[in-house]
């Protein structure tokens, strides 16, 4: 598939890339857990738009949340594109694991460990560093106990909402 | 209506409200760069007057800006903190392994909290004077250069006013559904970690079923309402340039010659 072909969408998925952008705002300001470790549904949001848009359509609604939320609520620590990178980079990695494929235990685990490598400890960390002129052994002892447990806590709810969302599309 | 505060802008009246909110997002945007400039005492006492001028321009409350600034509080000054034990030069005055209290830790730590503040307090201007609304127009200008690489720009501003105009709508929505499955005995919030895991399916697919059927129902009505892509339309909301802009305007460029001036090259 070339780039042009995979940039054409009908209204109804645009619709629904809106929908399910919004539905992504919505988690992400939701968490679960108990009172030492919580995690924010945001990623609920991103392991849909890559599973159901792809990589391509799945990033530019990463992005796209990203620019929303901190339109409607405002940006914690400031306007910053590096941000809206790595929320583009989220929903990519997924589109690339999880589009129009079966659902897996070892997808849900490579995907789940890439998105924390590349996007929470790599990127992040460096924005962090950027913005903030930080050292980066400082940035990442913040990071690495919260990036230690919430990775598995990730996979169990992605493999809940993965099947449970497939069964929605077959039943359409 | 849901229980969190959709939007963050309070209602107000100064020469901040009047500018363009192209302007204000651009400036925003900018100044956030311009503090990547700063790297020595003048040119960061530079920035912090300039951010205060931004904020006391804006004639708000300095709550308002206190509620910005205090979620992340606790971070600042653990960074801050961090930062302090971790930078080593000038004159040492304790060590032990990788940790060190020396004279630049302490510049350090002040710098970084100085430029945490800063860029909270420049975000919190830009969302507490410009309605959401007017910053998504502003974010689909500042996009538009995107379309000489051929990204489909017009599709994207289509998809972020929908994501805008259904956030409020979802909200009530979610709220709804957790309620309903509340009441036949569903918990949210207790339970191990894998149970807790399994209680968000049952909020999470009524959810996106609803998505699907209000995208299938919109998409028929903008349809029969004669959308046939977003080429050859015309804009209801335009927005305008006027006077105070070239203020924000100078006001940056003087920020950013004061602060080439001022930096150690």
């Amino acid at each position: 598939m070339t780039i042009k072909e995979m940039l054409k969408v009908e209204l109804r998925d645009l619709v629904l890339l809106g929908i399910i952008v919004a539905m992504k705002i919505i988690l992400s300001r939701f968490t679960v857990g108990t009172t030492i470790v919580h995690v924010s549904l945001g990623f609920i949001g991103s392991v849909m738009l890559g599973y159901l848009f792809g990589p391509v359509w799945g990033s530019i609604g990463g992005g796209i949340s990203d620019l929303v939320s901190s339109a409607l609520f405002g940006n914690q620590g400031g306007f910053f594109l590096g941000f809206t990178l790595s929320a583009m980079i989220g929903p990519f990695i997924y589109g690339l694991v999880f589009y129009q494929k079966p659902v897996k235990v070892w997808r849900i685990i490579l995907a789940t460990l890439l998105v924390t490598f590349v996007v929470n400890i790599g990127l992040n960390t460096l924005w962090v560093h950027l913005l903030y002129g930080m050292d980066f052994r400082v940035v990442l002892i913040q990071r690495i106990p919260k990036e230690a447990i919430t990775p598995w806590l990730e996979m169990i709810i992605s493999y809940f909402v993965l099947n449970a969302i497939s069964r929605v599309r077959i039943k359409r | 209506m849901s229980k969190i505060l959709i939007g963050r802008y309070v209602a107000g009246d100064s020469i901040v409200y009047r500018m363009d909110p192209r302007g204000k997002l651009l400036a925003t945007i900018l100044f956030i760069l311009f503090v990547f400039l700063a790297n020595n005492p003048i040119s960061y006492l530079i920035v912090t007057i300039f951010s205060l001028a931004a904020v006391a321009a804006t004639k708000l409350k300095p709550k308002i800006f206190w509620d910005g600034v205090k979620p992340l509080i606790w971070l600042i000054l653990f960074t801050s903190f961090l930062q302090l034990f971790f930078t080593v030069g000038g004159t040492v005055y304790w060590r032990w392994t990788i940790f060190a209290l020396s004279s630049y830790g302490f510049t350090n730590a002040i710098f970084i909290f100085i430029r945490f503040t800063v860029i909270i307090l420049i975000s919190t201007v830009m969302t507490v004077t410009t309605k959401p609304l007017e910053i998504a127009d502003a974010i689909e200008w500042l996009l538009k250069p995107l379309k000489l690489i051929r990204i489909p720009v017009d599709k994207i501003a289509l998809v972020m006013s929908i994501a805008l105009r259904f956030v409020p709508t979802l909200f009530d929505e979610t709220f709804k559904i957790m309620n309903a499955q509340r009441s036949r005995g569903a918990d949210f919030n207790n339970g191990g970690l894998v149970t807790r895991a399994k209680a968000i399916t049952p909020l999470l697919v009524p959810l996106f079923i609803n998505s699907l059927e209000t995208a299938i129902d919109l998409s028929t009505a903008m349809e029969s309402r004669g959308y046939r892509g977003d080429k050859g339309r015309t804009k209801f909301r335009v927005l305008k340039w006027s006077n105070v802009d070239f203020i924000n305007l100078f006001y940056f460029v003087l920020l950013l010659g004061l602060l080439l001036v001022f930096r150690t090259h």
